[in-house]
């Protein structure tokens, strides 16, 4: 057996193995070995085509020897449903499984940060232009701010500051899981073992996909009005509006934002989040801290991966503004970490 | 196929209603049998956290009254076991959003697929009681050795005598400290099946384990060496009309206290 090795795991190679007995035995003795212990596994299928309780047994056996399944190589479509049904990642062992994630240095966080008073919401800025243009656009919406559902001008600004930014530069991609991924791309796009938000948002089969004129239905954001909210959103909440919804603080696991444009939230994003509501889906959902137990897109679902093992209700006050969109029918995540 | 439909009631809250339903479920589905859960407390739901599924949840039992799904698109399946799937309540609604016919309904299309429906009873005695209890013919009355538990779960009991549809109703001890037991500080399971005059289905010790997973959304049923585990498979093996001993709490040793116990016992099944 082919044993290579992954940052913080391992790649075994079982592909060559008959049947399932065969294969059981084979990575049971490989897992005895002292060094598995603690890491994560990826492991070659082949084409041997497991039903879900096979798989289920390998995972329960892998997690018994303290180490945990990152995600399976497989050719066999049975075993690739199996995998999906049970949240297992499949994807493919690439050549070089070098692993690189881009993170955000602490400088990097500096660099962007804004002063805020509190007294009259005024924000200041020490940065570059197109930054305190970001911030006078916000001052803009304080001044407009209303409580009830009336609908406010459009702010041309806010579209400008996030179309300026050029996507393959300064976003990193992470495409969620989707039951018809492109494999190759989930592998080519590195760190997937040491990044696990990779597939930090898992489609869910809802049985909805996108009309096929979608495309042409989608309306521009930025002709839809806006409302403003400043306020904690609590469980069993809903805000719904036929525009978008921009709120400052946090949205706590249990509540609900249904716009038919975009979601922005100025702090914790942990309940659900549907944008573009009524099918647009050119909608985005953005949060200071991306946290959402299920993000919607039109008529795309995602539920939170079960393996971050994060409370959903934590707080926590390093941030890492992200954005999602719909790409090739795909919910993708673009980390907004900094501004060059 | 006709599933038994048996609901999970207590009258006070905090008892344990949530984890019982949750485990019990998880047990059954287990042993085999086909299970859903129904969460009956709108606007504060908790079934699914315990679970583990609230991330699934797409559609919930408002939807289906209302008519914007299917029931079976609302089922959402267990993480781990196919057998399991549970009906959630909406977050964002209220009691009065369902009412004890609709309820009924639903309970009555999930029996003729299901081996059992397990209704998850919001606390009190109002409309959410009401609908919870519509739809079953059985019962089991949570409740916890004090006395604020027991005088509701009484309550919860005359409730129950008088529906027509409840066929027989069973009584869970839950969280029990057998050294409080021994102690004298608090009431033993003896006393508590001597003022309720009810039959017994299960004495549930407490147990830290039950916190972990809560949070972990993983019922404790799973867990191989939890005490509260194991009360709850064999609270499950009576539902399906085994005879299983009543786990040993550290009860009175001595020689006839163990005649006494017997006898209690005994007389708590009959």
């Amino acid at each position: 057996m082919e044993k290579g090795f992954v940052e913080n795991g391992f790649i075994i190679d079982l592909s060559t193995t008959q049947n399932t007995t065969q294969l059981v035995f084979e990575l049971s003795s490989i897992m005895e070995h002292p060094d598995v212990k603690g890491k994560r596994i990826c492991l070659k299928l082949g084409s041997l085509d497991l039903k879900q309780s096979q798989l289920l047994s390998i995972k329960a056996l892998i997690e018994s020897m303290d180490a945990s399944l990152a995600f399976i190589d497989t050719t066999s479509e049975q075993t690739e449903a199996s995998a999906v049904s049970l949240g297992i990642i499949v994807s493919k062992v690439g050549d070089n499984p070098a692993m690189e994630s881009y993170v955000a240095s602490p400088s990097d966080m500096k660099e962007e940060s804004v002063v805020i008073k509190e007294e009259n919401e005024e924000v200041q800025h020490t940065g570059e232009n197109e930054e305190s243009k970001t911030v006078e656009v916000h001052a803009d919406i304080t001044t407009t701010h209303t409580e009830t559902h009336e609908p406010i001008s459009t702010l041309e600004g806010i579209e400008d500051v996030y179309t300026e930014q050029t996507t393959d530069e300064l976003s990193e991609v992470i495409p969620s899981e989707n039951f018809e991924a492109d494999f190759e791309t989930l592998a080519v796009n590195e760190g997937l073992i040491s990044n696990e938000e990779v597939s930090k948002y898992i489609l869910l089969d809802t049985g909805d996909v996108l009309p096929p004129d979608a495309e042409e239905n989608s309306i521009d954001t930025k002709t839809l009005p806006t409302l403003y909210i400043n306020q904690t959103l609590r469980s069993g909440q809903t805000v719904t509006y036929e525009g978008n919804i921009l709120i400052i603080g946090d949205a706590h696991p249990g509540s609900e934002i249904i716009a038919d444009g975009d979601i922005t939230v100025w702090g914790i994003l942990g309940g659900i989040a549907h944008a573009g509501a009524k099918g647009n889906i050119s909608s985005k959902v953005r949060a200071l801290k991306l946290n959402a137990i299920q993000l919607r897109i039109a008529g795309l679902y995602a539920r939170r991966n079960d393996t971050l093992n994060v409370p959903y209700v934590q707080k926590t006050n390093e941030f890492t503004p992200e954005e999602a969109q719909i790409e090739e029918g795909k919910i993708v995540i673009y980390k907004k970490l900094r501004r060059d | 196929m006709t599933g038994r439909v048996i609901v999970i009631t207590s009258g006070k809250g905090g008892v344990g209603k949530t984890t019982t339903s949750a485990n019990i479920g998880t047990a059954l589905a287990k042993e085999g049998y086909k299970v859903v859960l129904i969460d009956t407390d709108l606007g504060l739901r908790n079934l699914d956290l315990l679970l583990g599924l609230e991330n699934r949840i797409v559609y919930t039992i408002v939807d289906v009254i209302e008519e914007r799904c299917k029931l079976k698109q609302a089922l959402v399946k267990d993480k781990k076991n196919p057998n399991l799937s549970l009906l959630a309540a909406a977050q964002t609604r209220d009691k009065s959003a369902v009412n004890a016919e609709q309820l009924k309904d639903i309970c009555d299309k999930l029996k003729e697929k299901n081996d059992f429906v397990l209704i998850d009873c919001p606390a009190g005695i109002e409309q959410g009681f009401q609908n919870a209890v519509a739809g079953a013919s059985e019962a089991i009355v949570v409740t916890t050795p004090e006395m604020s538990a027991i005088r509701d779960a009484d309550r919860i009991i005359g409730l129950l005598e008088a529906k027509e549809e409840i066929k027989s109703y069973k009584l869970l001890l839950n969280r029990v400290r057998p050294n409080l037991i021994k102690s004298n500080d608090m009431m033993s399971v003896d006393d508590v099946v001597e003022i309720l005059s009810c039959p017994l289905i299960g004495i549930i010790p407490e147990d830290t384990g039950i916190i972990t997973s809560t949070n972990k959304g993983e019922p404790i049923v799973n867990d191989e060496n939890s005490l509260a585990g194991k009360a709850y498979r064999n609270v499950a093996q009576r539902i399906l009309g085994e005879e299983v001993p009543f786990l040993d709490l550290d009860e009175p040793k001595g020689f006839m206290a163990k005649i006494k116990n017997v006898f209690a016992k005994l007389k708590a099944k009959v």
